[in-house]
């Protein structure tokens, strides 16, 4: 492409670069006005600050306790995906016994079964384990829908690592849980950070399987919490904004220091597959 | 010269105790090879054991519990056999008529989907200026929640909102962008496409990455013009990436819509915004008729394979004729 060319399109490029902020300035803007200045002009840039709409959304509307609910479903969710994920990717990938190959073939059917297409057996058999409505069964929700993508990454991941490294360290006289905790943990690192953000922001993004596993009001999770607010906050717009903010903020901070992490996550699947 | 004298002094002390040392370590490893034989034998058993356990439990079985629920009543014929019920309740039912022809505007806009990424992701690979920044920008959205990008939309698309003030500006609308039956399919669609396409550059760049740049200089070199190139140089060697961003993307259509439903539009106006994911949601959640939902999931499964399956075909002989 020449100079000239590249610069003229580079214009309608800048210009769906500013499509794509806009929404979200604008509502970061609103977040920070009063009614009346929202109901006057909802473009103007905002005179002062107020604060006080986003501790109106963290206090009286509740998402507090929605915000700790989230934290702690997906911390528990990722903490037990990696654990799990990473000891089934590491007896798949560097390990031979019978039937890994079948159990490999197995992990990624699981992975194009859509959660709308269990959604109704599997809160069948949540209700029937009475693990409905709690966090146990919450967090085991998304450890069984995140797992296969997590121990498919971690397999592939697994593959690269030198199979001296683990022969080396078995003649060292390490057992095999010992090659999994001193070796194959530290060595996976990348791929751990890699696969524990994006699984991070699928269950802090989830609403659907929320929505399903945890009917009572107390226990909503952040994003539930969001969609609460639409119905309660119709004509209290810049109250709704704040929440909405709230909910946006940890996934921008985490855009914005890990997106190389992520994008690597999204595309492991492309290129491999 | 006190390093000669220090060195023989600790030299043979250390490899006494080595050799001593190490025939001790030698036959301990040994044992424990023995030991560690009989017991290691199924630990990489232990180690898949609970991921197996939980797929299977809470993936694979309930996909069969499903399968088996879609063939038997709701209510009163609870657990009885129905037969095909279900299904021919299903195909008789409006609301999941509209969700199977929205699926089918969905696939035709699937080519409108992949080609926008592709083309910005072509253009940000030939380093357009401010090609980073770009980049940056466009993934953004892509690792929202639906639920968020459907709220920020509801404010910009609603009837007294600042997309049809910006309208009014110019002279144009307003839209009843979620309130018109014909208008509001397509506002949620585009959202979704608004969201996603950041999703689709980034596997594009990486496709991009292993992309030969000595064939697209030669193009240059021939006098090829930038559409020759894209067309004879870049969808050849990229075929797999787009193929896998095809099927992606329509999986991603069909099963991550529910937030933005959920929260723009309720499936509403009309019923005319529901998908089958939607219309599972509302017969299992609000109408109480898990087996009826089951039947529609089964319907959605067979849909997400049939289009899977036949994108990969059409798309290999597509490649083949190049």
């Amino acid at each position: 492409m020449r100079r000239v060319a590249k610069w003229v399109v580079a214009v309608p490029m800048a210009i769906l670069a500013l499509a794509t902020i806009y929404p979200l300035i604008f509502t970061a803007n609103v977040a920070m006005k009063t009614r009346r200045e929202y109901v006057l002009d909802r473009f103007s840039l905002t005179e002062s600050l107020h604060w006080e709409n986003i501790a109106t959304a963290w206090n009286s509307v509740g998402m507090a306790r929605y915000f700790a609910n989230s934290l702690f479903v997906v911390a528990a969710s990722v903490f037990l995906l990696l654990w799990l994920g990473s000891m089934a990717g590491f007896a798949l990938s560097r390990l031979p016994f019978r039937g890994s190959k079948a159990l490999f073939i197995g992990c990624l059917a699981a992975l194009f079964i859509p959660f709308q297409v269990i959604m109704v057996p599997l809160s069948r058999v949540m209700a029937d384990t009475g693990l409905i409505d709690t966090y146990p069964g919450l967090i085991l929700a998304y450890v069984a829908q995140f797992l296969p993508f997590t121990v498919f990454l971690m397999t592939s991941y697994y593959r690269s690592v030198p199979r001296e490294i683990v022969d080396a360290a078995r003649i060292d006289g390490n057992t095999v849980y010992g090659v999994y905790r001193r070796i194959m943990v530290p060595i996976g690192r990348p791929a751990l950070l890699s696969v524990g953000i994006l699984d991070a922001l699928f269950c802090w993004n989830d609403v659907l399987i929320a929505l399903l596993m945890m009917p009572s009001a107390d226990h909503r999770t952040l994003m539930v919490g969001v969609t609460s607010l639409r119905g309660q906050y119709t004509d209290n717009i810049p109250t709704f904004a704040s929440g909405v903010l709230i909910a946006a903020v940890p996934v921008l901070l985490v855009y914005l220091f890990l997106q190389r992490q992520i994008a690597d996550g999204v595309t492991a699947g492309s290129t491999k597959g | 010269m006190p390093t000669r004298n220090t060195s023989p002094a600790v030299r043979p002390e250390e490899s006494g105790r080595a050799v001593e040392g190490g025939t001790k370590r030698e036959r301990a490893r040994h044992g424990a090879a023995r030991r560690r034989g009989r017991s290691e034998r199924f630990a990489p058993y232990v180690l898949i054991a609970p991921a197996v356990l939980i797929i299977v439990a809470l993936r694979l079985y309930p996909l069969a519990l499903g399968v088996n629920f879609s063939f038997t009543g709701d209510g009163d014929a609870n657990g009885t056999a129905v037969g095909l019920a279900n299904y021919l309740e299903l195909l008789d039912d409006p609301l999941f008529q509209t969700a199977l022809a929205n699926v089918g505007l969905l696939v035709l806009l699937l080519p409108v989907a992949v080609a926008i990424p592709g083309l910005l992701a072509t253009f940000i690979y030939l380093k357009v200026p401010g090609h980073r920044f770009f980049r940056s920008v466009y993934f953004f959205p892509a690792v929202l929640s639906p639920v968020i990008v459907g709220a920020i939309f509801n404010l910009m698309l609603s009837f007294d909102g600042p997309l049809n003030e910006l309208l009014g500006t110019i002279g144009l609308g307003p839209v009843d962008w979620l309130g018109d039956p014909g208008v509001a399919k397509f506002a949620v669609v585009g959202v979704q496409i608004w969201a996603t396409f950041g999703m689709a550059l980034v596997v594009f760049l990486a496709g991009f990455a292993t992309l030969d740049a000595s064939l697209l200089d030669a193009a240059r070199v021939d006098g090829a013009s930038l559409r020759q190139s894209i067309w004879h140089v870049i969808i050849p060697s990229l075929s797999q990436t787009i193929q896998f961003v095809f099927v992606t993307t329509m999986i991603g259509m069909l099963t991550s819509m529910f937030g933005l439903l959920y929260v723009m539009t309720s499936g509403g106006p009309e019923g005319s915004t529901y998908l089958p994911e939607y219309y599972i949601w509302i017969q299992q959640g609000q109408m109480n008729r898990p087996a009826l939902a089951s039947a529609a999931s089964t319907v959605l499964f067979l849909i997400m394979l049939v289009v899977g399956l036949l994108q990969i075909s059409v798309l290999r002989r597509a490649g083949r004729e190049d």
